[in-house]
C-alpha cells in the first residue's frame, strides 16, 4: 500500500469553512484540556485572550493602541511579502530587511531629527528605511537572476547578519555609537521619541496613530497594483510560469528585481513606522513579523484583503495571549506561545487538507507517475 | 476569484466566532468585578488588602526554577504571603519581557489596566521605560531593580550591598587558602571593570581574602556575558589547571564553576543561591540575595501610603540594603570550610551590621584567633589602593596603577561609586 498526496480540484464552500473552524476549535480544546490540568478555567482564560484583557480594564484604550502597534508592522510586512510570494520568490528575509530598515530610520531620526522639521524627518525616515531594506532584499534577487542562487537560503542567512548587526550596535559603547543612551553606564538604546515620532489623532482618550491610516492606504494601493496594473499582471505571469512570461516578451529578470525591491522596500517602510512610533531601536524590534508575515500571507492565499483580516486576528492572538497569561499565576508566556503555535499549526494543517487530499492506494493500483 | 471570496468569508467567520467569545468574557469579568466591589464595601482592613494588586515585569519566565527571575519571583511571592496577600489573584505578572522600551511600556499598560498599585521591574534595561511610565501614571508606584533612576514621588530603585556578603565569602576563601597553603584563588566573572556591580564584587571578595591571607592573589577571568555555561566551566578549569587556584569564586549565573572545582578536588564560593547541592565536596559558602526583604518592605509601605508618598516613606529614591537589613547574606558554611571560619565571619558581620566599619574604607581588618577559638579583630589604618594594572577605557588611562582611592583611616567609598562608577580593581586582583 502506498500513500499519495493529490491536489484537490474543489471543495464545497461549507466544507472549507468547517475545516478551518474545526482546526481552531481543536486547538482551543487541546489548550483547554491543558489549562484544566493546570487548574485554570479555560473559559475565563479564553475570554480574556480573545478580548485582549480589555474588558474591565481601566485603560482599555491603551490596550487598543498597543494592539495597533503590533498590527501595523505585521500587516504591512505581510502585504510586502505577498508581492514576492506571488512571483514565487521565497523572501523569508523579512526579519533582516525589517531590522536594516529600522536602523536606517533611526539613523535619520538621530542625525536629522534635531535639525529638520518633524514631518520632513518622518518622511526621510520612511525613505531611508525603504531604501536600505530594499537594497538588502534586491541584492539577493540580483544574485538569483545573475547566478541562479537560492533566494530562500540567502534571505534566511541575511536575517542573522542583520540581527547580529543590530546586536552589535546595541552592545558596543563607543564615541561613534549615537544609537546608545549616553547617560547609561550599561549599553542601552537611546530613545528619540521626544525628537521625532508619528503623530496620533485623538479620538477621545484613544490616540489613532497615523501609521494605521498609512497601512490601510498601502493595502489599497497594493491591491490595485496587483489586480489592475500591467506590472501586477506581470508578477502573476512570472509567478505562474517564467517560461510563458519570457515567451510573452516580458523582461523576467527586470520584473523579479523590481518586485523584490518593492517588497523589501515596503518591509523597510513597516520598520520605519515601527521605530517612528515607539521611538527606540531594540534587538527585538521586529516582533517576529518577518516570520509571522509568512504565515499571514500563506493563510490569506496572498489576497490583500484577507491579509488585513488575518493580521488582525493573529494580532489579537499575540496581544491577547500576553494579556491572558499575565493574570493567571499558573500560565507563563511559554504556554501562551505554545497555544498560539497550536492554533496556527492546526489552521495550517487544515489549509493543507483543503488544498490537497491524501489517497491510500494499493501497490500497483493508482499510478500517477511517481510510482 | 472564488478562492479569494472563500478566504474572506472564512476570516469573517473567525471574526464572528471571536466576537461571540468576547461576549462570554464580558459577563464573567463583570461577575468578578462585582465580587471585588462587595468585598471592598465592607470596609475592613482585610478588604483593603484584597484590593491591593502587585504587578511585576520579568526578563525570564515566571515558571523558572532557578536563576535571576526565579530569585525575584520567590522574593515577591514570599513577601506577599507574609503580608497575607493572595499570589493567585493579587499578583499580575508579564513575563519574558525584553529590554525594549516598547515591550516594557506595553507590559506596564497591561499591569496598570489590571489595577496594579505597585509595579516591580527586575531587569536593568527597563530603566527608561519605567521612568517614563512613572510620569504617565502618577497613581501607580514603580520600583526598579538594579537601576539608578528615581523621582521624588512614585518611582524608586533598589539594589543590595552584595559586596558585604562577598567580603564574608572572601574570608571563608582566605581561611581555606591558609589551611591548604595555596595562595592562588580564582574568580570567574561575567564582566570586570565595565560594570560597577561586578567590579565592586571582585574588590569586596578580594579585600575579604586579604584580610585573612595578605599574600593571596585573586586571579580573575572575565566571560564577557552574564551567562555562558560552557565558558563558566572552562574558565574555572583553566584557573585551576594553569594558575593553580585552590578556591574558585564566581559572579555568573550557573553552578558550573563550582562543579568544575569539585571535579578538580579544589574548593569554591558560589553566588546567588546556596550551591552546596551542586558541588557538595567543594562548596564553602555563597553570597546570596534575600529579595523578599526588600519586596516585603516595599509592598507594605505601598499598602500604607499614597503613591506620591512612596519615595519619602521608603527614605529616598534608592534603596540599598545590606547585611544589616538581611537583604544580602551568605549561605550557611559547609563542613568544607577551614576551622574557625564561622567565628571570624560572625565577628566581622557584627562589625558591618552595627555600621561601625565597611568594606571600602581606609581601615583594614585582620584577626587573632585564640586557641579556644575566640576571635579578636584588629583594625589597622591602611589606604585602599588599586591593583598594579592601569585601567584603560577607549585607549585612555582612567585609573593609573597603584592609585590611592581612600587614604589610611579614611571613610568608605560613597554608595554612588559602589553602585555606579567603580572602575578599578584593588590591590591583590590579577586579571588573566
Amino acid at each position: 500500500m502506498s500513500i499519495h498526496v493529490v491536489k484537490r480540484d474543489s471543495l464545497s464552500f461549507g466544507k472549507k469553512v468547517l475545516i478551518y473552524l474545526g482546526a481552531v476549535a481543536t486547538a482551543l480544546i487541546l489548550g483547554g484540556l491543558l489549562l484544566l490540568a493546570m487548574g485554570v478555567d479555560p473559559v475565563a482564560y479564553y475570554s480574556r485572550m480573545f478580548t485582549m484583557g480589555m474588558i474591565g480594564n481601566k485603560i482599555a484604550y491603551k490596550a487598543a493602541e498597543n494592539y495597533l502597534k503590533i498590527f501595523v508592522p505585521l500587516v504591512v510586512t505581510s502585504v510586502a511579502l505577498s508581492l514576492a510570494f506571488k512571483m514565487r520568490f521565497w523572501n523569508i528575509g523579512g526579519e533582516g530587511q525589517f531590522i536594516l530598515g529600522a536602523v536606517a530610520a533611526a539613523t535619520v531620526a538621530f542625525q536629522l531629527g534635531p535639525i529638520l522639521p518633524q514631518p520632513v524627518t518622518l518622511l526621510l525616515m520612511c525613505l531611508a528605511g525603504m531604501l536600505c531594506a530594499g537594497l538588502y532584499g534586491v541584492m539577493v534577487a540580483a544574485l538569483k537572476v545573475k547566478f541562479g542562487t537560492s533566494e530562500t537560503l540567502l534571505t534566511l542567512m541575511l536575517n542573522y547578519v542583520a540581527l547580529y548587526f543590530i546586536t552589535f550596535l546595541g552592545e558596543t559603547q563607543a564615541a561613534w555609537n549615537f544609537y546608545l543612551d549616553e547617560e547609561s553606564v550599561r549599553p542601552i538604546f537611546a530613545n528619540f521619541s521626544k525628537i521625532v515620532s508619528f503623530p496620533s489623532i485623538p479620538i477621545g482618550k484613544f490616540g489613532l496613530n497615523v501609521c494605521v491610516i498609512f497601512a490601510v492606504l498601502i493595502g489599497i494601493l497594493i491591491y490595485v497594483y496587483l489586480k489592475y496594473t500591467k506590472q501586477g499582471y506581470e508578477i502573476a505571469v512570472v509567478g505562474d510560469s517564467p517560461g510563458t512570461a519570457h515567451y510573452a516578451g516580458m523582461k523576467v529578470n527586470r520584473i523579479i528585481l523590481r518586485t523584490v525591491f518593492l517588497s523589501a522596500c515596503l518591509i523597510g517602510l513597516a520598520a520605519a513606522f515601527k521605530v517612528g512610533t515607539v521611538g527606540i531601536l531594540s534587538t527585538t524590534v521586529t516582533d517576529d513579523v518577518g516570520w509571522t508575515g509568512i504565515i499571514v500571507a500563506w493563510l490569506a492565499q496572498l489576497n490583500t484583503i484577507a491579509i488585513f483580516v488575518i493580521s488582525a486576528l493573529i494580532g489579537v492572538l499575540q496581544y491577547g495571549s500576553t494579556a491572558a497569561a499575565a493574570t493567571f499565576a499558573q500560565v507563563d508566556s511559554s504556554f501562551a506561545d505554545m497555544l498560539q503555535g497550536a492554533i496556527l499549526f492546526l489552521v495550517l494543517a487544515a489549509d493543507f487538507f483543503i488544498r490537497f487530499r491524501v489517497v491510500f492506494a494499493k501497490k500497483g493500483g493508482v499510478t500517477n507517475g511517481n510510482g | 476569484m472564488k478562492r479569494k471570496l472563500l478566504t474572506f468569508v472564512m476570516a469573517m467567520a473567525m471574526v464572528l466566532g471571536l466576537a461571540s467569545c468576547g461576549g462570554g468574557g464580558t459577563t464573567s469579568t463583570d461577575g468578578s468585578q462585582s465580587t471585588t466591589g462587595s468585598a471592598s464595601s465592607t470596609g475592613t482592613s482585610t478588604a483593603q488588602n484584597t484590593d491591593f494588586k502587585v504587578g511585576a515585569i520579568y526578563i525570564n519566565k515566571k515558571s523558572d526554577t532557578a536563576g535571576y527571575t526565579y530569585a525575584h519571583h520567590t522574593g515577591i511571592t514570599t513577601a506577599m504571603e507574609a503580608l497575607g496577600l493572595d499570589t493567585n489573584t493579587q499578583l499580575v505578572i508579564v513575563d519574558e519581557v525584553a529590554e525594549d522600551d516598547n515591550a516594557v511600556g506595553a507590559a506596564v499598560d497591561t499591569l496598570v489596566g489590571e489595577g496594579c498599585n505597585i509595579i516591580f521591574g527586575i531587569s536593568f534595561g527597563y530603566i527608561n521605560a519605567m521612568d517614563q511610565k512613572a510620569q504617565e501614571y502618577p497613581d501607580v508606584i514603580f520600583s526598579h531593580a538594579t537601576g539608578y533612576k528615581s523621582n521624588e514621588t512614585n518611582f524608586n530603585n533598589y539594589f543590595g550591598r552584595i559586596y558585604q556578603a562577598r567580603y564574608l565569602a572572601g574570608i571563608a576563601a582566605g581561611m581555606k587558602s591558609l589551611e591548604t597553603g595555596n595562595n592562588n584563588i580564582g574568580y570567574v566573572t561575567a564582566y570586570g571593570t565595565e560594570y560597577a556591580e561586578t567590579c565592586s564584587g571582585i574588590n569586596g571578595f578580594t579585600l575579604g581574602v586579604q584580610s585573612v591571607n595578605p599574600d593571596a592573589t585573586v586571579y580573575v577571568k572575565e566571560l564577557g556575558a552574564w551567562a555562558d555555561e560552557v565558558n563558566e566551566s572552562a574558565f574555572a578549569k583553566e584557573l585551576i589547571d594553569s594558575f593553580g587556584c585552590g578556591v574558585i569564586a564566581q559572579h555568573c549565573d550557573s553552578a558550573q564553576p563550582q562543579i568544575a572545582a569539585a571535579d578538580a578536588g579544589v574548593f569554591g564560593c558560589g553566588y546567588n543561591s546556596d550551591m552546596t547541592a551542586d558541588a557538595p565536596t567543594a562548596h564553602l559558602t555563597a553570597p546570596i540575595w534575600n529579595w523578599n526583604v526588600y519586596y516585603q518592605k516595599a509592598i507594605e509601605t505601598a499598602m500604607n501610603c499614597t503613591p506620591d508618598q512612596f519615595v519619602t516613606e521608603m527614605g529616598g529614591g534608592a534603596y540599598y540594603g545590606g547585611l544589616a537589613e538581611g537583604f544580602v547574606d551568605i549561605s550557611p558554611l559547609t563542613e568544607n570550610c577551614a576551622p574557625n571560619t564561622q567565628a571570624v565571619i560572625d565577628a566581622v558581620r557584627e562589625l558591618i551590621v552595627s555600621g561601625e566599619w565597611d568594606v571600602f574604607s581606609g581601615v583594614k581588618l585582620s584577626y587573632d584567633i585564640a586557641e579556644d577559638g575566640t576571635v579578636t579583630i584588629n583594625k589597622t589604618d591602611a589606604p585602599l589602593v588599586t591593583s598594579e594594572r592601569d585601567e584603560v577605557k577607549d585607549d585612555v588611562v582612567v585609573v593609573p596603577a597603584n592609585t590611592e582611592i581612600v587614604p589610611a583611616g579614611g571613610a568608605s567609598v560613597e554608595d554612588g561609586v559602589i553602585t555606579g562608577t567603580m572602575n578599578y580593581f584593588v590591590d591583590g586582583v590579577k586579571v588573566v
